[in-house]
Formats: structure tokens, C-alpha cells, sequence
């Protein structure tokens, strides 16, 4: 040891030339591939309508309503990686704006406009609480918050007796009127498309990764984590807002709560699920959960109705265990090193099942 | 060897005595910290220099994690204050500390995994305060790496890297905040020879262009090469705070610290070096020191 230490000196010259001249690898690109793959596929959905089939747009209409959820949840849960399970309040906030102002016989676009702008300011202010929670706690509290917030509409009578509303439809052929649906949702889901590769491009962005990836190290490096996780809290209620307004207006009528409510609870475990399928905090990831998950819903609901929840509780189990990751990284993984990931999934997979054991007992079934 | 006998109480005097000549960058004053009535580090003042490196060592539990994380903001004194550039910053939170100019590594690396390391270092340079600029951020990363030697990694994922490249990874984005003071806990913990001497050889360079560093250490010889000063904890006490060889031939450093194995082998290799390199670099009764101070401490202990 003693004899090392004082040779260090000598060391100097030939750690000199080690660090020398060699070149600096490449930028990342697969942000640009993201993009360019995520705008080909919402394209060649948008050819759905020219098929003329009404069920076929209705399923491809939920798809991309599906989109939107998962997309926006990716802000708050895959980029900031804060579990909140109460997203679809603000998907039913948006529904009941539109709602009421329509009840009203306000125009459309004024409650599509004010729809994220509320959710938006709802968020924050219920952000500067929540937020202070860690993990458990914070999902709980969303959970929470959503959960009431259905019970309040339907207690209060919001709209309508037990808050179920229903619309006059619009003043247009059904097929055109469907049609303008599909596509507002497809336009959503692309522009929150953007924002989200435009968000990995950012400051904002670096700040939600690096809060994600460990809260301490980036209060460490000047991050205001605090106020950052607000900030993606916010976002990921504005694309869900306008979701749920476009719901409204597309469905005509709904309930609060219960299954296919504005305030269904299973509504943010399908957007959190469908992230994480396709991978929580990359940019095309949730656009492909939420294709596969929705359109194997939507196909198993109606096969074999009594079956598709345990389905989608099946799908949970298999996604923690072989995907924890998601695909979007799966595919990464085996363009980078096809042979690294052969030898460690294996050692993943055992790992998933343990995950999955220990919280089954944990539970106590 | 005034220094021996100085306790806490008295080295403040000494500090504020500093203050009026040249106010330190960062100075703690009468700093206690407990948890749960234990105090980790109590009554502790003392000052970091503007350009220097002050070495910190103490056994483990002295209390250095703790001073370090005190400094950065990761916790609140439980009395005393914080004061940087003549600044108050007790109370402030360890992100606004860090746009001040105050930067920290992890003893427990703590790299974004799923980043790759450019980008890793890229957030080091974001927030910071002197760009906001992705691109320009993303140019000083490139250059911060190559100064500690990852650059040919730039394209790994944080978690890709051996203990020796995590302890770079958490200096390059440090540096990448501009600091004017760097706090370093435990850089050297864990690595090779080699690798020390690669570590001691970064922190000059850093300490060159102008950064003042904190160095809280185990190694001890790469700390004595590497600091202007050194302050010793015990108990989360300062019991010396001094040059590097009259710290190290301070009979209560060698008393709590070194051990009697260690005042042994220190004078054998002084011995050694006055032989090779032909001149004795310290005077022959500070090397002897350690071996007379070892009386005193099983005194002590009996």
C-alpha cells in the first residue's frame, strides 16, 4: 500500500495519455426515432375513419382517448416517477366542465378551453399537499382525492340527479360527429406527443428525470424538486382534461362513478398500467400500452365481458413480471446488446416473480 | 504543537480572529447536531478558506457524513449557523445552496441510472445557474468529462459504471455546477492505488482552477498529499485542525485515529523516504512524534 501511494506521482504522465484524445461517443438520437415512429403510428390511425366502420372508429376512438391518459400520467408517473393513482380526476373534472357549461348552452370549444384550465389549477393546488407525501403516501392521497371527488359529483347532484348527465347531441350528422371526435383525440395525443419529446429536449425535463432517478441527488445539484414535481403534476392534468371534455361530448351520457364513470378509478390503473407496459418515461411508450391494453379490452369486453377484469389483473402480473421496464427499453436493450439482454433476463424474470410473490403474501391471500 | 491542546471553544476564537484578516468562504460556527438526542457532530466551528483544500478525517462515526451534509443543506444544525461567503445560509434549502455555488458528492454514489453519463452531468450543468441551455450544458458535460477522465464512457447508463467511474460520474457533475466550493465524501473510498492517485491528481487540477474543496476521507495518504490543511473529528469534536504533518504527529490525532499501528508505520516510511529521495521532508523529532504520542494515549486509556 505504502510503496503504491508514494509511486502516485509517477503515475501522472501515464494517466495523462489515458484520458487524452479520445473521442467523445455520439449524442443519443433514439429521441428523434421515438418521435418519428410515434407520429407514423398516430398516421396511420388517422386512416381508421376512411374504413367507414362505425364500431371500428368507436374502438379506435377509446384507443386514442386511451392515448391521451396514458400519455399525460407519463408526465407525473414515468418522468417525475411519482405514483399517482387519482389521475382521473382531472379526466373527470374536464367531463363535467364541458358538461355543465353545455347544460348551460354554452358553446363547446368554451368548455373544451376552460376544461384544462381548471383541472389545471385543481392540480396544483391539490399538488402543494400531496406533493409533500413519498410514495405510498402520495398515491393514497391521489386515490383519495379522485375517489371522493366522484362521490362528491354524485352526492351534490352535480349537472344532473346523482350527477348523470346527459347531452343533447350535436347539430351534425352522427358519422361526421364521431369522425371530428376521432380526430380531436388523435390531434390531442399528437401534440401531447410533441410536448413529451420536446420535454426530454429541456430543462424541465432533466429536472424530472433527475427527480425520478434520485430526489436527493438532484435537490443536491440545484433541482427545486419540490416545485418541479408541482410543475409535472399540472401538465399531466391538461391533456387529461381535454380528454375527458372530448369524452363528454363524444359520449353524451354518464354516470360519476362506477365502471365507465368520469370518476372511475379503474380509468387511472388503466392509464398507469398501460404506461408501464409500454415504458414509464419514454416517449412513445404509453402510446403503445395503451394500444395493446385498450384494444385487447375493448375486444375480450365484448367476447367475454364477465372476464376481461381479471384479464386486466393478469396483464398487471405479467407486465411486473416480464416487463418492469416496458417494451419501449426491451427494444432498446436488444438493439444495443441482443447478447446482454439474453443473459440477464432470466435473472430479471426471477426477479419480477419474487416481486410479485412477496406482495401477494404481503397481502395476506 | 499549540494546536494539541486546542479545543473547540477555543479554535472559534481563532476562527473569528481569521475573519478580520480574510472572511472564510464558508465558516461553521458552533454547530451541534443530534439525532434523537445523540449529538452526531457538537459545538463545531471552523472555517474553509477561500482556494484552499481542507482535508476532514475522524474514525468512523466522528461525524464527517454528517458535517458534509450540514453543509450541502441535506440537514439543519440543531443549534448553530451556516455561513457561506459571508452569507447566512442556516435555514436555506440544499437546491438554493447549490445555485450559491456549493457542490457535494455522495459517500454512497447516487448516479440518475437510467441517464446515460453525459446526460447525468448535463443536469449537474443545467441548474446550476450559469446556462439554461440544453446544447451548451450538454458542450460543458463533454468538457468536465474529459477532465476527469469519462468522456469514452459518455454513453454508458449510470448504473453501467465500476466504483472507481461512479466516484468520477459524482465529481463530473459536481463540477459541472461551477462551484466555488466542493465538498468530496469519501471519493477515494474503495478504490486501487492507481485509482487514488488518478482521484488526488483531479482534485489539484480542480483545486488549480480556482475551486475551493472540502475533502472528507479515509485514505489517509492520498488527504495528506492532497491538503492544504487538515481538520480531525472525534465524536463529532474537532481535536486538530492544522498543516498535514503536524496534524499527523499530533498525539491525540494518533491517539483517537491512527492507532498506535498506524504511528509506526508513518515513521517507517518517513525513514524510507529520507533515504531514497535523499532529504528528509519532515524534521526528525515531528517523525519520531507519532511513536512518543502512543505513550501518552495508553496512558490515557489505562
Amino acid at each position: 500500500m505504502a510503496r503504491q501511494a508514494r509511486q502516485t506521482p509517477d503515475r501522472e504522465t501515464a494517466a495523462d495519455t489515458d484520458r487524452a484524445d479520445i473521442p467523445a461517443p455520439r449524442e443519443s438520437r433514439s429521441w428523434l426515432w421515438s418521435l418519428g415512429i410515434g407520429i407514423a403510428i398516430l398516421a396511420i390511425i388517422g386512416l381508421v375513419p376512411l374504413t367507414g366502420d362505425q364500431s371500428t372508429l368507436s374502438l379506435w376512438t377509446f384507443i386514442l382517448m386511451y392515448c391521451v391518459l396514458a400519455q399525460s400520467w407519463n408526465f407525473i408517473g414515468g418522468f417525475a416517477g411519482r405514483a399517482a393513482f387519482g389521475n382521473v380526476a382531472f379526466f373527470g373534472i374536464g367531463a363535467y366542465t364541458v358538461s355543465l357549461l353545455l347544460l348551460q348552452n354554452k358553446p363547446f370549444w368554451l368548455g373544451l378551453a376552460l376544461a384544462p384550465i381548471i383541472a389545471g389549477a385543481f392540480a396544483f393546488l391539490l399538488g402543494l399537499p400531496v406533493l409533500r407525501l413519498k410514495g405510498h403516501y402520495f398515491a393514497i392521497a391521489t386515490l383519495g382525492v379522485a375517489a371522493a371527488l366522484g362521490e362528491i359529483v354524485q352526492a351534490e347532484n352535480v349537472g344532473a340527479p346523482a350527477g348523470e348527465i346527459s347531452l343533447t347531441p350535436p347539430d351534425l350528422n352522427f358519422q361526421i360527429s364521431n369522425a371530428l371526435f376521432f380526430y380531436g383525440f388523435l390531434v390531442v395525443s399528437l401534440l401531447t406527443l410533441l410536448g413529451t419529446a420536446w420535454l426530454t429536449r429541456t430543462r424541465f425535463g432533466y429536472a424530472l428525470v433527475a427527480i425520478r432517478e434520485n430526489e436527493q441527488a438532484a435537490e443536491s445539484l440545484g433541482i427545486a424538486t419540490y416545485w418541479y414535481k408541482v410543475g409535472a403534476f399540472v401538465l399531466s392534468a391538461i391533456p387529461t382534461a381535454i380528454a375527458g371534455g372530448l369524452f363528454a361530448y363524444w359520449q353524451l351520457s354518464f354516470d360519476p362513478v362506477g365502471e365507465g364513470g368520469a370518476f372511475d378509478v379503474t380509468i387511472s390503473v388503466a392509464m398507469i398500467l398501460m404506461t408501464f407496459l409500454g415504458g414509464a418515461g419514454t416517449i412513445i411508450g404509453p402510446l403503445l400500452g395503451a394500444i395493446i391494453i385498450e384494444y385487447l379490452d375493448q375486444s375480450t369486453s365484448i367476447a367475454f365481458t364477465s372476464i376481461h377484469g381479471p384479464l386486466l389483473g393478469a396483464l398487471i402480473i405479467l407486465v411486473t413480471i416480464f416487463l418492469p421496464q416496458g417494451l419501449v427499453r426491451l427494444v432498446q436493450e436488444l438493439l444495443r446488446s441482443p447478447a446482454g439482454v439474453k443473459q440477464s433476463y432470466p435473472m430479471r424474470i426471477k426477479q419480477g416473480v419474487q416481486r410479485v410473490t412477496r406482495f401477494i403474501l404481503s397481502n395476506g391471500v | 504543537m499549540s494546536h494539541a491542546s486546542s479545543y473547540p471553544t477555543a479554535s472559534s476564537a481563532e476562527t473569528s480572529a481569521q475573519g478580520e484578516a480574510e472572511t472564510p468562504l464558508l465558516e461553521l460556527v458552533r454547530v451541534t447536531r443530534r439525532f434523537g438526542g445523540l449529538p452526531a457532530v457538537e459545538d463545531l466551528s471552523f472555517g474553509v478558506r477561500r482556494g484552499e483544500v481542507l482535508g476532514m478525517i475522524g474514525p468512523n462515526g466522528a461525524g464527517k457524513s454528517t458535517v458534509i451534509s450540514l453543509i450541502g443543506g441535506a440537514l439543519a444544525p440543531s443549534e448553530g449557523t451556516v455561513h457561506f461567503q459571508g452569507q447566512d445560509i442556516t435555514r436555506l434549502s440544499p437546491h438554493k445552496r447549490a445555485r450559491l455555488g456549493i457542490a457535494r458528492t455522495f459517500q454512497v454514489t447516487q448516479p440518475f441510472a437510467q441517464l446515460d453519463i453525459r446526460d447525468n452531468v448535463i443536469v449537474g450543468a443545467l441548474f446550476s445557474g450559469h446556462t439554461r441551455n440544453r446544447r451548451e450544458a450538454s458542450e460543458q458535460a463533454d468538457a468536465v468529462l474529459a477532465r476527469v477522465g469519462l468522456i469514452g464512457k459518455a454513453h454508458l447508463k449510470g448504473d453501467e459504471l465500476t466504483v472507481a467511474d461512479r466516484k468520477r460520474l459524482e465529481m463530473a457533475r459536481a463540477l459541472a455546477m461551477r462551484p466555488q466550493l466542493l465538498l468530496l465524501d469519501e471519493v477515494m473510498a474503495g478504490l486501487t492505488p492507481r485509482e487514488v492517485g488518478e482521484a488526488v491528481r483531479i482534485i489539484r487540477e480542480i483545486n488549480q482552477s480556482g475551486v475551493t474543496v472540502l475533502v472528507v476521507e479515509h485514505v489517509m495518504r492520498a488527504i495528506t498529499g492532497v491538503s492544504d490543511r487538515i481538520l480531525v473529528l472525534h465524536h463529532g469534536r474537532k481535536i486538530a485542525e492544522d498543516a498535514p504533518d503536524a496534524v499527523l504527529s499530533d498525539p491525540r490525532v494518533v491517539e483517537a485515529y491512527l492507532g498506535e499501528r498506524y504511528a509506526r508505520e508513518r515513521a517507517a516510511q518517513q525513514a524510507r523516504l529520507a533515504q531514497q529521495v535523499g532529504g528528509a521532508p519532515l524534521p526528525a523529532e515531528q517523525v519520531s512524534a507519532p511513536d512518543e504520542a502512543d505513550e501518552p494515549g495508553e496512558g490515557h486509556e489505562s
